[in-house]
């Protein structure tokens, strides 16, 4: 089921009432329901999937458990494996299998070496690379002895599938989700009303801003041969307001409806397109999955590097950062995206010191024009990897960007009265979140006097109204 | 070794490791004192320490520091 879409609008009120008053009486009663809701919610998209939902909860669930109560070292790492095979490998047959057997044929191909490969007719189950990833991080924890394990299997179940956040994050952990399933929750005015904000700003970004850009977006990918190269820097940078919109609005809408069952999730974006590094871009960008990669990826790779120095430290980050890539979806594009990231951050790893010392010598507003213009450059380019279908429409697209027709007017693609109220409720929404960035997020209204509150939100539903896009488009994380 | 002196010689190595004279660290500063430190400066303090130390720390025990005083406890009790 789509945040966006109809069924959603019937399924929230109904949900929200049962949950708040009539299985309120006790916690059990509570997550039980919630977990009846979420696997509806889940099988609404697909139900011959919730199977390997179930799966991978009680996998988890009880290796977990077993971790915990055995001291032996070898058999803690014997479970430890037994989840990570589980987990990765059933991500790993459904959505890079097919990969890895087309590529190693067309590899042996080019030596001359005629191989039958046959791949499978699978589809991608919907949000496998986030609960997989939540549910491994639970064992991991464990084995860390950083938490628990619950002994409550019905929590443990609503903590893996919880609706709101089950087929595209915020990845959470279990150690801030599953102590909060287990206490009594109440509803609270300031958090209700603090949920329907956020979902209102999320639904802003993702049907106003995000699928208005993403119908010139298609429009120019898809063309890019026929394209100036103006007007495929603009595709880019449309894209740029598209993925954003849509995949922090997503990241709104779930934090926003996980208040109103009483759950707080943790932050996913902090105005990432202010950052001044690329660096500092993914410490505001999908946090959930930096910090998961930072915690479970990169710093175990870099402990046992520590003897290289600096060297294990660039290894582990281009490494890292590759597998980050490789997270979004089984192509090279995503691969190549990774490392090109992985790279730009070693280098601003390595030039630290230098940069400080350019900083203080520069003018702090010039400083930090250039650096944002150089990272959103970076950024941009990078984009078209993401946004291509394969290595060779990323290369020709940029070769046909970089060109002399750089330097003209982008055309305008009908209609133009579309592709003109776009343009300036981008303009809007930059202005909107750079005026708002010390804020929790830009509706962040709760201090306004009653008549200019309701003022906010009338403009915003008559945004949504009259812009926004109600074609049921899909969420672009739901892919990866 | 006394834990001012621990905590002295930690300082020197901040200094550099966040290319910062006027840093002063404290048994309770945490990253969250500390403009620059971050993943990747996290783990240059810690290697830095081990070698002013001549020790090694374990894979759960940097994961774990919460703050300075933790890690002169851990180098005192090595």
């Amino acid at each position: 089921m789509l945040f966006n879409s109809l069924i959603f609008i019937f399924f929230l009120p109904i949900v929200f009432f049962i949950y708040w008053f009539i299985v309120n009486k006790n916690i059990k009663g509570q997550n039980f329901f919630l977990i009846i809701a979420s696997y509806f919610f889940y099988g609404w998209w697909d139900w011959r999937f919730l199977g390997l939902i179930f799966f991978s909860s009680i996998i988890d669930y009880f290796i977990g458990k077993r971790i915990s109560e055995v001291d032996h070292r070898k058999s803690r790492n014997i479970l430890l494996i037994l989840s990570l095979v589980s987990n990765l490998g059933t991500l790993f047959l459904f959505k890079y299998y097919n990969f890895f057997v087309e590529n190693f044929v067309s590899l042996f191909t080019s030596m001359g070496i005629e191989l039958e490969g046959s791949t499978l007719q699978v589809i991608l189950p919907i949000g496998i690379s986030f609960y997989t990833f939540q549910t491994l991080s639970y064992t991991i924890d464990i084995y860390r002895k950083e938490i628990k394990p619950t002994k409550d299997l019905i929590t443990f179940l609503a903590f893996v599938s919880f609706f709101p956040q089950l087929v595209a994050g915020p990845i959470e952990r279990a150690g801030n989700l599953i102590p909060q399933f287990l206490k009594k929750r109440t509803f609270t005015y300031h958090d209700g009303a603090e949920g329907a904000r956020l979902i209102l700003w999320g639904f802003f970004k993702k049907v106003v801003i995000a699928d208005n850009c993403a119908f010139f977006v298609n429009n120019i990918f898809d063309n890019y041969p026929d394209q100036s190269g103006s007007t495929l820097l603009l595709g880019v940078i449309l894209f740029a307001f598209q993925v954003y919109g849509d995949f922090s609005g997503y990241s709104d809408i779930a934090i926003g409806t996980a208040k109103l069952f009483g759950i707080k999730l943790m932050e996913n974006f902090k105005f990432p397109y202010f950052s001044t590094s690329i660096t500092e871009f993914w410490r505001r960008w999908h946090i959930s999955l930096s910090t998961w990669l930072r915690d479970y990826l990169y710093t175990p790779i870099v402990i046992q590097l520590r003897a290289w120095g600096m060297m294990g430290i660039i290894v582990s980050t281009i490494l890292s950062f590759t597998i980050i890539g490789f997270w979004h979806g089984a192509n090279w594009v995503y691969i190549v995206f990774g490392l090109f990231h992985g790279i730009i951050i070693s280098y601003e790893i390595l030039t630290t010191k230098q940069r400080k010392r350019w900083k203080k010598k520069v003018n702090k507003r010039l400083y930090f024009v250039l650096s944002l213009g150089l990272t959103m450059g970076f950024y941009l380019f990078t984009l078209i990897l993401f946004r291509s279908n394969t290595l060779t429409d990323a290369i020709g697209y940029t070769q046909h960007l970089i060109d002399r027709s750089l330097f003209t007017l982008p055309m305008i693609i009908a209609p133009k009265y579309r592709m003109i109220y776009t343009l300036l409720l981008i303009i809007v929404f930059i202005l909107l979140e750079w005026f708002n960035r010390n804020k929790d997020h830009v509706l962040d209204v709760a201090n306004l006097p009653t008549f200019k509150r309701w003022g906010v939100y009338s403009l915003f539903i008559l945004l949504i109204i009259v812009f926004g896009r109600f074609n049921n488009n899909d969420f672009i994380y739901f892919q990866f | 070794m006394e834990m001012t002196e621990v905590l002295a010689q930690i300082n020197e190595i901040a200094k550099d490791v966040f290319d910062d004279e006027n840093i002063v660290l404290a048994e309770n500063t945490t990253a969250n004192d500390v403009e620059d430190w971050d993943s990747i400066t996290h783990v240059q303090l810690l290697f830095s320490v081990e070698k002013q130390f001549g020790i090694k720390f374990t894979s759960s025990e940097i994961a774990k520091f919460k703050n300075i005083g933790e890690i002169i406890a851990c180098i005192l009790a090595k």
